[in-house]
C-alpha cells in the first residue's frame, strides 16, 4: 500500500524525541533514570560524607535538609521507578508476543511528562533551593509557615507532572496485558515478570489518584492560600499523612513487585527449571497488591490513633509476610536442584533472596505498634526501607538489566566488571545499611544532620560511610561497564543465556521495530521452553507473514509535555513578587500558564482532529531485511 | 499489530448485541426514569421524616448505578470481568479513603 512511501523517518534526535516505539522509549526511560539515579547517589554520598564523623560541618543543616529530601523523592520517583519502566517497556510486550504496548502515543508521552516531572523538581537546586521537608513532606512542616522558599513547591509540582507520565504509563501496560496477549497466551502462562508488571500497574492506577489528589490539596495550600492542612483555620495536618500513606504503602509494592517478577524470571533461566509453584506465586502478588492498600497507617503509629487502629493495622501488615514468604520459599525451591549457572544476573537475584528477607523481618518488627514507639524515626527505620528498597528492587533491577542487556542492546555486559559491580555493591551494601538497624537501637534519630561525639555512634557511622563509598565504586564500575560494551558492535544470539525460556528470546537481539515478524502461538507456560523440549527451534507462528501495521512517530508528546513544564512553573511562581515589571506582568497575571497549558491542550486537540492510521512494512521488506539479519 | 485478533473480538461482541435487540434496554430507560421519579416523588411529598427521604434517595441511587452500569455500560454482558473487577478495586480504594477521612481524621 502507499502508506509505507509516505511516512517520515526521523533520524538522530528527531528519532528519540519522535520515537513511539517502546523498545527506544525504554531506552529513553533508562536513560533518564540512570541519570536521576545517579544525582540521588551523589546526594546519599553527601549525606554520608556529612555524617561520617561527629559535629561535621561538611554542609549547613538546611542543605542536609534538602539533601535528604532530594535524595528520598528522586531515587524512587525519578530513579528506579523510571528503570522499572525501562524493563518493562523492553521486556513486556516481548513476553506478551505483541508487536508493541497496546497505546504507543500514550508511551512516549508517559516519558516525556516523567522527565520533565523530573526536570523541573531537580531545577529546584539551582532556582532557589530544593525541597527540604523530607520525601513525605509531612504538614505542617511542608506548609508555606514552615517552609517559605519555593522548594516544597518543587516538591508538589514537579510530583505531580512526573505521576502523570506514572499513571499513564500504568494504564498502558494493564491495557496491553489485558488485549494484546499472544494467541494462546492466557493468563496462567504469562511469564512472572508480565504478571508482576500487571498488578504493579493495577497497583499505580489505584494508588497514584490519591497522591494526586493530595499534592492538589498541598500546592493549593501554598499557592493559593487554602487551608487544608492548617489546623488555624480547621484543617487537618493528619489528612496529609493519611493521603500520603493511602499512597505511599502501596508505592513500595510499585517498586517492590516489579524486582520480584525480574528475580522469578532469572532464577529460573540459570536454575535451568521451571519456576516452583508458579500459580502462587501468581495468587501472593495479587495478595500483596490486595493487602498492600490496607497497611498505611502503619507508618503513623506513633501520631495517636489508639490501641484498636494501632492492632488492626499491625495484624494487617504481618499478614503480607505470608505471600512474600511462600515467594521467598518458591524462589529457594526453583533453586533446589538445578543446575545453576551463577551468572552475574543470577548473582544478583540470588542475593536479592537473603538481603530482601532481612528486610522483611526487621519490617515484621517495625509492624508491632509497641515496638514501633521505640523504632520510629530512628535509623532502625532507615536500614529497614534501604534493605528492601535497595537490597531489594535495586538488586533486582541490577539483575534484570544483566539478564535483559543483551536483548535491549545486542551487546552482552561484561561479566567480570558485573561480578565485580557484585561484590563491590552488596558488600559495600550489607555494610552501609546493617550497622544502621544498630545505631537506631541505640537512639540516633533518623534526618539528623549531625550528632556529638561519644554517643557510641562515632564508628558504626564511619563504617555505614565506608560502605556507601564502597557502593559507589560498585555503580561506577557498572558504567564503565555500559561504556564497554556499548564500544564493541551488536551480534548477540537471539538466546545469548541458552536457556531462555520465555518469547522474548525467541526474536533477534535487538528485535526488529516489530518485534515479531509472525505472533507466535503459545502452546504453555515458559513458550520457548516448552518448544525447545519438543524439539523446536523456534515457536510455531499463529498467523502467515503479512503486512504490519505500525504507530506514527509524533512530536506531540514532547511538546505536550513541554507546555505542562511551563504552565507548572508559571503556576509556582504566580504569586511571587518581581523587580522585572514583565516578569511580574506575565507570571502574577497568570499569562505563563495560560502559555504552557494552551500549548497542551493545542497539541491534544491536533492529536484528536487529525487522524493517524500509522503506517504498513509490507512482506517484501520483512524478507530484505531477513537477509540482512 | 493484532488487528486480525481485535477485529474478531469486535465481531463477536456486534454480533452479540444484534440478537439481544432493543427490548432489554427499552426497560432499563423505564427502569432509570421509574427510579429518578420515585426519587423526586418522595422529596416532593415532604414526608414528616427527613432520614427516611434521604434513605429512599440513597437506595434508588443506588439502584440507578447498577442500571447505568449493568446495562449502558455493558457490566452484565459476558467478557467484562476485568472491567469490574477494576470498578470493584476503585471503588475499594476509593471508599477506604472516604471512610477514614470522615471517620478517623474529623471525628
Amino acid at each position: 500500500m502507499a502508506h509505507a512511501h509516505s511516512v517520515k523517518h526521523h533520524k538522530g534526535l528527531m528519532d528519540w524525541l519522535t520515537t513511539v516505539d517502546h523498545k527506544k522509549i525504554a531506552i529513553l526511560y533508562l536513560v533518564a533514570g540512570g541519570l536521576f539515579f545517579g544525582i540521588g547517589g551523589i546526594e546519599a554520598m553527601l549525606i554520608r560524607i556529612q555524617l561520617w564523623k561527629p559535629l561535621n560541618n561538611f554542609v549547613s543543616a538546611q542543605t542536609f535538609n534538602e539533601l535528604i529530601t532530594m535524595h528520598g523523592t528522586t531515587m524512587i520517583f525519578l530513579g528506579v521507578m523510571p528503570i522499572i519502566f525501562a524493563l518493562m517497556n523492553a521486556v513486556l510486550p516481548l513476553q506478551l508476543g505483541a508487536r508493541d504496548v497496546a497505546f504507543p502515543f500514550l508511551n512516549a508521552l508517559g516519558f516525556w511528562t516523567f522527565f520533565f516531572g523530573g526536570l523541573l523538581l531537580n531545577l529546584s537546586w539551582i532556582m532557589g533551593g530544593a525541597p527540604d521537608a523530607g520525601w513525605t513532606a509531612y504538614t505542617p512542616l511542608a506548609s508555606k509557615a514552615f517552609s517559605p522558599t519555593h522548594g516544597v513547591d518543587f516538591y508538589t509540582i514537579g510530583i505531580q507532572i512526573a505521576g502523570l507520565g506514572t499513571l499513564i504509563g500504568g494504564i498502558n501496560f494493564l491495557a496491553t496485558v489485558i488485549t494484546m496477549r499472544a494467541p494462546g497466551m492466557s493468563f496462567m502462562r504469562m511469564p512472572m515478570f508480565t504478571w508482576a508488571s500487571f498488578i504493579t500497574s493495577a497497583i499505580i492506577l489505584f494508588a497514584f489518584p490519591a497522591i494526586t489528589v493530595g499534592l492538589v490539596l498541598l500546592s493549593f495550600d501554598r499557592l493559593l492560600g487554602a487551608n487544608f492542612f492548617e489546623v488555624a483555620a480547621g484543617g487537618n495536618p493528619i489528612l496529609w499523612q493519611h493521603i500520603f500513606w493511602i499512597f505511599g504503602h502501596p508505592e513500595v509494592y510499585i517498586l517492590i513487585l516489579p524486582a520480584f517478577g525480574i528475580i522469578s524470571d532469572v532464577i529460573p533461566t540459570f536454575a535451568r527449571k521451571r519456576l516452583f509453584g508458579y500459580s502462587s506465586m501468581v495468587f501472593a502478588t495479587i495478595l500483596i497488591a490486595f493487602l498492600g492498600f490496607m497497611v498505611w497507617a502503619h507508618h503513623m503509629f506513633t501520631i495517636g490513633m489508639g490501641p484498636v487502629a494501632n492492632a488492626l493495622f499491625s495484624i494487617s501488615t504481618m499478614l503480607i509476610a505470608v505471600p512474600t514468604g511462600i515467594k521467598i520459599f518458591n524462589w529457594l525451591f526453583t533453586m533446589w536442584g538445578g543446575q545453576i549457572r551463577f551468572t552475574t544476573a543470577n548473582l544478583f537475584a540470588s542475593a536479592f533472596v537473603p538481603t530482601f528477607v532481612m528486610g522483611g523481618v526487621t519490617g515484621v518488627m517495625l509492624a508491632s505498634a509497641p515496638a514501633d514507639y521505640q523504632f520510629h524515626d530512628t535509623y532502625f527505620v532507615v536500614a529497614h526501607f534501604h534493605y528492601v528498597i535497595v537490597g531489594g528492587l535495586v538488586l533486582g533491577l541490577f539483575s534484570g538489566l544483566f539478564y535483559w542487556w543483551p536483548k535491549m542492546f545486542g551487546r552482552l555486559l561484561n561479566e567480570t566488571l558485573g561480578k565485580w559491580t557484585f561484590w563491590t555493591f552488596v558488600i559495600g551494601f550489607q555494610l552501609t545499611f546493617f550497622i544502621q538497624h544498630f545505631l537506631g537501637l541505640m537512639g540516633m534519630q533518623r534526618r539528623i544532620f549531625t550528632y556529638l561525639p561519644n554517643q557510641d555512634f562515632d564508628t558504626m557511622n564511619l563504617v555505614s560511610t565506608i560502605g556507601a563509598l564502597l557502593m559507589a565504586v560498585g555503580v561506577i564500575i557498572f558504567f564503565v561497564n555500559i561504556v564497554i560494551t556499548m564500544s564493541k558492535p551488536k551480534g548477540v544470539a537471539n538466546d545469548p543465556w541458552e536457556d531462555g525460556r520465555t518469547l522474548e528470546w525467541t526474536i533477534p537481539s535487538p528485535p526488529p521495530e516489530y518485534n515479531f515478524k509472525q505472533i507466535p502461538l503459545v502452546r504453555g507456560l515458559d513458550a520457548y521452553w516448552k518448544e525447545k523440549q519438543a524439539g523446536n527451534t523456534e515457536m510455531t507462528p499463529s498467523e502467515p507473514v503479512g503486512s504490519i501495521h505500525m504507530p506514527s512517530a509524533s512530536i506531540l508528546p514532547f511538546v505536550m509535555s513541554v507546555g505542562l513544564f511551563i504552565a507548572g512553573l508559571g503556576f509556582m511562581f504566580s504569586r511571587d513578587e518581581f523587580s522585572n515589571s514583565f516578569l511580574a506582568g506575565i507570571f502574577n497575571n497568570y499569562v505563563v500558564v495560560i502559555i504552557g497549558l494552551l500549548i497542551t491542550f493545542i497539541c491534544m486537540l491536533l492529536r484528536s482532529v487529525f487522524d493517524d492510521h500509522g503506517w504498513h512494512i509490507e512482506p517484501e521488506e520483512l524478507e530484505e531485511e531477513g537477509v540482512k539479519a | 499489530m493484532t488487528v486480525d485478533h481485535q477485529q474478531t473480538d469486535h465481531d463477536v461482541i456486534k454480533h452479540g448485541h444484534r440478537h439481544e435487540g432493543p427490548y432489554k434496554h427499552v426497560v432499563a430507560f423505564i427502569f432509570s426514569i421509574v427510579l429518578t421519579l420515585i426519587a423526586f416523588a418522595a422529596v416532593a411529598a415532604g414526608g414528616v421524616n427527613t432520614t427516611f427521604t434521604v434513605i429512599i434517595l440513597l437506595v434508588m441511587a443506588v439502584l440507578q448505578v447498577l442500571v447505568q452500569l449493568g446495562y449502558w455500560m455493558h457490566m452484565k454482558d459476558k467478557g467484562h470481568f476485568i472491567p469490574i473487577l477494576f470498578l470493584v478495586g476503585g471503588f475499594f480504594v476509593a471508599f477506604t479513603c472516604v471512610v477514614m477521612a470522615l471517620s478517623w481524621v474529623w471525628w
